[in-house]
């Protein structure tokens, strides 16, 4: 069993007393000691000079209710017990110089005695373990058997130990992580995992946070979110701001960014608050930072670390203290590389670094995240519209299926809702629909798709068939596609596309074997020559 | 190893003490299990521990457990020693509770004895000294040993700080006590001491047993003790007779009457001058262990308390007896043990 050992100040109103009258009241260091099931093994005693006689009564009636225990006196003198700095720094060097033995030792320091200033001090150097201790505060009672000792609470400051404030803390981080989702029930595991470490980190840290990502990935709305769960928590009073930085190219960016002084330049007529000011107390979130010019990156650098930075134009710096968020679709270490990227800039704001999964990624996602924006477009509209049940089927068998590209994430989702909401009669989505959704959605991909072979297909079998081959089956079509094109004739084709085994043989006919290979496609020498019939 | 449940019977420090007492005279370890475990602070507390590590001190023992709150203890004495003893009992915890735990084996002790404890002399639920001193020790010596106690100072809750001085000659054999007579009354006699405390309390108590039992005014008398460190009262009966001196007392509690606190005491002594018991019910407690020791010996008491079933529980652990608890009519009882005296001190520790 560990020893008991209770910290505390000789409380000069509260612990005085010498008449033998005092054993009638509650005093409370006499109090800690007094308790049946309270053993305390030590006492330490903190105590200034001047009360030294109050001392000597207070060890004397101690040892005669509590043989058990050993009082230590410590003298501190505070000049003013009522200044905090001074209450501070004396109580921390106690502590500093206090040598613990938790392994033995279990300790509780008292605060009940002293003055606010110095109780305050004591719970302060406890709650930062400077104590490694629990609190132990006493008070009187109306009970007359228990009148003299009064009674005590022992408090352990890890709240994780009390159930109820747990649960309670508990609630307001699942609220805040929800909060972040935007109330959208993700089951994405690597994106509920990636929410809650923002959550940590969003409410501990006013350090810089990076959102890497894929465009549409929803740094953006991320970024907004975090920006308002701070402001819930009244950790920023200023406003969001948010920039991308692809818009700031040119002269303008500096301004933009920094402000200008009238008369800086041509054109600047008046004063102008750049987007840092703007900022001030609050969150700066520049999205695309990788587009950010080299000067601008430079002055930037500056503004994060020192909260300053000096205006076009202006003589005397300004000041703006915000949070900086960053959002970039780029590998920003290889802008480094390239030099187009400062590496100290990078070193300063990829302290937390979360990197978004697109959408495609995320496929478990995409249903709960269909149901938020068929909501966003009621709420937008006035118009609720929900999909019937066979064509939601359809549509979500699409959308987690290896067709499904989703290459600008949240915003195809976005943009293929709204069509379809907008599109559905009666407020239903039908199967026709999201048929029609489905085929715009692949077209969208199909023209950003940048490999040509697949384009040749899509010319020579028309869109539907192309999308029925194997990819196996793509290369190998799209090659002889591309070397019919090449030649006049199908027996050139032929020589060229086998011109290797039909040097083993004596005879072959190349043409008839090229012949009879596109017919496997429905395709012949004219149509691959002229391109599709269908389109 | 002999196990105790300590949540049996009365169910509180009183097994502990008495295993404590039972296991230094005869030098049997044991185990107590559930210590207080119905109460509501469960486990040992201060003034328990204090008698543990008291018994420990005087039996040379190995323990275990022996830590605030704990449930379970073991214990086992090496060996008595005599000699000079101080125990101080913490939140004014009685002294006698703690005497108790280590005055048998010390007075079947090869050695004299001093034993100095400080803590409260005058407790509620507990020997005040005054019974100790006027009605116990006198039996307790007729038995053989010479135990004197000397109330050096009083010490009342919550303040504490009283002293009481024991000097124990031991007797290695105890004399068989029968006490089934108790003659005619010889002394009566109340006492109501104030400390630090207004003595018109102890006045109002004279008054109630003035009143209450009707004796002269010159065996009553308010008394303020000078020397106590904090305030306390207490109200003492005692009814001397020629067999026995039995004490009644009463204890002023902080938000209990003068009144109230005279009633309890008067109360106890009517039952008691009531019946033709020479034995009341708190003596009869403490004259269970000598007697077991001795081997023999009988009194008429009141209806048994649950103190004294528990009692005899855990004497019938250590002690191979033969122990009749008889009612008689329907006020008194007869307690008897017969049989021959058991090993005990260093006889009991060198055979085992």
């Amino acid at each position: 069993m560990n020893k008991n050992v209770v910290i505390g100040l000789l409380g000069p109103v509260l612990d005085s007393g010498k008449e033998p009258k005092r054993w009638e009241r509650w005093r409370p260091t006499v109090s800690v000691c007094q308790h049946e099931e309270l053993l305390v093994h030590r006492f330490d005693l903190i105590y200034q000079r001047r009360y030294a006689s109050l001392l000597k009564s207070v060890i004397a009636d101690i040892r005669q209710v509590s043989p058990e225990t050993e009082v230590v006196p410590h003298c501190i003198e505070f000049r003013d017990p009522w200044d905090f700095e001074e209450v501070f720094a004396a109580l921390h060097d106690f502590a500093r110089g206090y040598a613990f033995d938790t392994e033995q030792e279990t300790y509780l320091v008292h605060i009940t005695t002293g003055t606010h200033v110095a109780q305050i001090c004591m719970f302060l150097l406890t709650e930062a373990h400077y104590f490694p201790a629990k609190l132990i505060q006493t008070g009187p009672t109306n009970q007359p058997e228990q009148k003299v000792a009064g009674n005590y609470t022992i408090i352990d400051l890890d709240l994780s130990k009390y159930d109820r404030i747990a649960t309670r803390f508990n609630q307001e981080k699942r609220d805040d992580i929800s909060f972040l989702k935007s109330g959208i029930e993700t089951r994405s595991p690597r994106f509920n995992a990636l929410i809650e470490q923002i959550e940590r980190v969003a409410i501990n840290s006013v350090d810089p946070i990076l959102l890497m990502g894929p465009t549409g990935a929803g740094k953006s709305q991320l970024a907004r979110r975090i920006f308002e769960l701070k402001k819930a928590r009244r950790q920023v009073s200023g406003l969001f701001v948010e920039v991308n930085c692809a818009t700031l190219r040119g002269d303008g960016a500096m301004s933009a960014l920094f402000g200008h002084r009238r008369g800086a330049f041509t054109g600047a007529i008046q004063d102008r608050h750049g987007l840092l000011q703007s900022a001030d107390k609050g969150m700066l979130f520049l999205d695309e930072i990788g587009e950010l010019g080299l000067d601008e990156q430079a002055m930037l650098l500056r503004a994060i670390e020192e909260h300053r930075f000096l205006p076009i134009g202006s003589d005397t710096e300004a000041q703006s203290d915000f949070q900086l968020l960053c959002g970039t679709n780029r590998d920003l270490g290889q802008e480094v590389a390239k030099g187009r990227f400062r590496g100290d800039l990078l070193a300063r704001i990829n302290l937390w670094t979360f990197c978004l999964p697109g959408l495609a990624e995320r496929t478990e996602d995409i249903e709960p995240n269909l149901e938020y924006e068929l909501e966003c477009f009621a709420e937008k509209n006035g118009n609720r519209v929900s999909f019937n049940q066979q064509a939601k089927r359809r549509f979500l068998a699409f959308a987690i299926g290896p067709e499904a590209r989703w290459s600008a994430n949240f915003r195809d989702l976005n943009g293929a809702v709204k069509r379809m909401a907008t599109l559905a009669p009666a407020g239903r989505i039908t199967v026709e629909v999201v048929e029609e959704e489905i085929q715009r959605l692949r077209n969208s991909w199909r023209d950003k798709a940048d490999d040509p072979g697949r384009s040749l297909l899509r010319e020579v079998l028309g869109e539907e068939s192309a999308a029925e081959l194997d990819s196996f089956e793509q290369v190998q079509l799209a090659e002889v596609v591309r070397v019919c094109r090449s030649v006049a004739t199908l027996s050139g084709a032929g020589r060229k596309l086998f011109s290797v085994s039909r040097q083993g043989k004596k005879s072959s006919n190349d043409a008839d074997r090229l012949r009879k290979y596109l017919a496997r496609f429905n395709l012949d020498w004219d149509r691959v020559r002229q391109g599709s019939i269908m389109s | 190893m002999i196990t105790i449940d300590g949540s049996q019977g009365e169910g509180g420090g009183q097994i502990l003490r008495s295993a404590l007492a039972l296991s230094l005279v005869t030098g049997k370890p044991f185990c107590i299990e559930n210590i207080r475990a119905r109460r509501k602070k469960p486990g040992l507390m201060r003034q328990h521990l204090t008698a543990v590590n008291a018994a420990v001190e005087v039996g040379k023992a190995a323990v275990s457990g022996n830590s605030i709150g704990s449930s379970r203890i073991t214990f086992a004495p090496t060996g008595l020693s005599s000699g000079q003893y101080h125990f101080a009992v913490g939140t004014a915890g009685s002294c006698t509770l703690v005497l108790q735990t280590v005055l048998p084996a010390l007075i079947v002790a090869d050695d004299p004895s001093e034993i100095v404890l400080e803590g409260g002399t005058h407790n509620a639920a507990a020997p005040p000294f005054d019974f100790l001193a006027g009605s116990f020790l006198p039996l307790l010596n007729q038995m053989g040993p010479s135990v004197k106690a000397a109330l050096e100072r009083p010490g009342f809750y919550p303040a504490g700080g009283g002293r009481i001085r024991v000097k124990i000659t031991p007797s290695r054999k105890l004399t068989p006590l029968h006490l089934l007579q108790r003659g005619g009354i010889v002394d009566r006699s109340a006492r109501a001491i104030v400390a630090r405390l207004p003595y018109s309390i102890a006045d109002r108590e004279i008054a109630v047993v003035k009143e209450k039992l009707a004796w002269d005014a010159d065996c009553l008398r308010s008394v303020e003790v000078p020397d106590s460190s904090g305030p306390g009262n207490a109200l003492v009966i005692t009814v001397a007779s020629e067999q026995v001196t039995e004490i009644f007392t009463g204890f002023g509690e902080s938000g209990v009457s003068a009144e109230t606190v005279a009633d309890r005491a008067v109360r106890e002594a009517q039952e008691y001058l009531a019946s033709d018991a020479p034995v009341g019910r708190h003596l009869a407690d403490q004259l269970l262990l000598p007697l077991a020791l001795a081997g023999a010996g009988s009194f008429r008491t009141l209806s048994p308390t649950a103190h004294t079933t528990t009692n005899i529980e855990v004497l019938r652990y250590f002690l191979d007896l033969d122990l009749k608890v008889k009612q008689q009519d329907e006020q008194t009882w007869l307690v008897s043990i017969d049989g021959k005296p058991p090993l005990v001190g260093s006889r009991a520790y060198s055979s085992l």
